[in-house]
């Protein structure tokens, strides 16, 4: 008999038996939602049946009454603050992580003022944004920047510091200045982590948008999401939910694959 | 620079090393007066393990430890100008290669005319001229477009070696290079070395563990004690290089081969007794 293949994290699996067990993960857990349901164990109030999901999410795909797509305007509108943050979380925090990982000194200063914010609970923040930067786009920004950069920085400084000594000794050795060492010799080992870094940021945003459009938000999915719930509808909530998550899920799978494009000389630990 | 007349000569005088000890007081004598002049050759650095063969080495034009002042005591001159950092007719090939894994062979070559030092120094034709030169000697003129994680270890050791001969040093520091490859592979990088040592000679530097590899190569071999290490053995080898297997068998390499596992062993058995008497 062959090796075992259940404990034995080194066995190989062929694509078709790990995608036939992750859909039959989904499917089995569909099933069990769809027989809840039929029985009328729990009330649709709180747990709304998998076809009057689909139904709602139709109808917020394409209202044909009024001619619009609720769906489609919401999600424009998340996507767009999560890219506006994602640019700024990428524009200042890498940066600053780098700065970190070079220097131990920027290190000792910063992470005092960093590191704790990564346990601290950030969703505690937002009242505080409210009354500093208003209800407006500004604040729905900046609470998503604050929540994954506070993420990223470390996890940046960590790249940096994770290259090996030995290439910046070597590219002092040739006539660098620290600074040339650094930029020339660390940093480009350090991207692919960075890039790890930035995908994690994304993902923090999409699980923060919801918070993030909890105040005065006139369009986005965690809008959508919060004026259902006044109604009630709850079929609406939870197909905003899963739009949320495919879309977490979608940039994630889309950046996975940039990165793998981009640095593909990366080992593979 | 490189074209100074007189032969390139590294001196150290009464060099004494200390490092702090891993317990936090007190220090360690590591090096304890070392004189010792290098010309022109290839000169064999051999000692037990742990001796202060690479601590010695960096002192001779190389990149320091960081943090600790190197040497604690002496002095380092290079052509008799005193040395304390990196020196730019100096250059340093450690067994771990450091090649940039997403550079191609070229670009890993290449990658000193990156930094302002050289770019201010070496015109661009100039450096494209030496690029090709180096990687036809080190024989990687058909893998140029290669990457590194493409290459096997000794290939890779080429690189890292073609990326120190751009430079035209006058000084090649080596920290045991083919320390890591297999016995076959390391016969072709020492075989390598030899032939480009041949058409441009100039002031080597060879820290090995491997006694066999110093009579293949050493135009003069240098033994080290350890803890502190002091200078062991010193002598020349005049036999003309490629050296024949005839000639490694014979007993005048046999006798040095004794010799040198002599004093290796009377070294680490020093350590053993003193060890012992602590
Ligand atoms: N930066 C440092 N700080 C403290 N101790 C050090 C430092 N560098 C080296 N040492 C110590 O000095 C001694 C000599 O080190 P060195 O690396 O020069 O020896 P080596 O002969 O090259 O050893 P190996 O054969 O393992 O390469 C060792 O005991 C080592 O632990
Ligand atoms: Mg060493």
């Amino acid at each position: 008999m062959a090796e075992t293949t259940s404990w034995n994290p080194y066995a190989p699996l062929s694509a078709q038996t790990t995608r036939t067990l992750g859909i039959g993960a989904v499917v089995a857990v569909l099933v069990l939602w769809a027989l809840i349901s039929a029985t009328g164990l729990v009330s649709p109030n709180k747990l709304p049946a998998p076809w009057q999901v689909a139904k709602a999410f139709a109808y917020l795909a394409w209202d044909g009454e009024n001619g619009r797509s609720l769906l489609l305007n919401a999600t424009l509108w998340s996507v767009g603050r999560v890219v506006a943050a994602g640019a700024l979380v990428v524009a200042i925090g890498i940066p600053i992580g780098v700065f970190m990982g070079a220097s131990p000194k920027v290190n000792a200063a910063l992470s005092p003022l960093v590191d704790p914010f990564r346990s601290a609970p950030v969703v505690a923040l937002l009242p505080i944004m409210v009354m500093w930067f208003g209800i407006g786009e500004w604040m729905k920004v900046l609470f998503l920047f604050v929540g994954a950069v506070v993420y990223l920085i470390p996890m940046v400084r960590d790249a940096v510091r994770a290259v090996p000594q030995a290439y910046w000794i070597s590219a002092r050795d040739l006539g660098a200045t620290p600074f040339e060492a650094v930029r020339h010799a660390v940093l480009p080992l350090a991207m692919p982590r960075i890039a790890d870094a930035v995908i994690v940021g994304v993902s923090v945003m999409w699980t923060y948008i919801t918070v993030a459009e909890y105040v005065n938000a006139r369009e986005g999915l965690g809008q959508l999401i919060q004026n259902a719930r006044r109604f009630s509808a709850m079929d609406q909530v939870f197909a905003g939910i899963i739009v949320i998550i495919a879309f977490a899920l979608l940039s994630y799978q889309l950046m996975r694959y940039l990165k793998a494009r981009m640095y593909p000389w990366e080992t593979k630990l | 620079m490189s074209a100074s007349a007189e032969p390139v000569s590294i001196e150290l005088k009464d060099i004494v090393q200390e490092y702090p000890n891993k317990d936090g007081n007190g220090v360690l004598r590591v090096v304890d007066g070392i004189s010792l002049t290098l010309s022109p050759g290839i000169n064999m650095l051999l000692g037990p393990s742990g001796c202060g063969k690479s601590t010695i080495l960096h002192m001779m034009g190389g990149v320091r430890p960081i943090g600790v002042p190197t040497p604690t005591s002496g002095t380092v001159l290079i052509d008799g100008k005193p040395c304390v950092e990196a020196h730019d007719d100096a250059v340093m090939v450690f067994q771990r290669y450091a090649n940039r894994p997403d550079l191609t062979v070229e670009q890993n070559v290449a990658f000193p005319f990156r930094l302002a030092h050289w770019r201010a120094r070496v015109s661009e034709a100039e450096a494209r001229r030496r690029i090709e030169e180096t990687l036809a000697a080190v024989g990687l003129a058909a893998h140029r477009k290669h990457l590194p994680s493409q290459l096997s270890g000794g290939q890779n050791q080429r690189v890292a070696l073609a990326r120190a001969l751009v430079l035209r040093p006058r000084i090649l520091l080596m920290d045991e290079p083919f320390g890591a490859l297999d016995a076959q592979t390391r016969g072709e990088m020492q075989q390598l070395l030899v032939q480009i040592y041949e058409q441009n000679p100039c002031l080597v530097v060879f820290v090995t563990h491997d006694v066999t590899e110093a009579l293949a190569l050493g135009d003069r071999v240098i033994v080290l004690s350890t803890q502190p290490a002091k200078i062991a053995d010193d002598f020349a080898i005049l036999e003309p290089r490629p050296r024949s297997a005839t000639w490694q068998r014979s007993t005048e390499a046999v006798r040095m081969e004794e010799r040198i596992l002599a004093q290796l062993h009377a070294a680490s058995a020093g350590r053993a007794s003193l060890r012992v008497s602590v």
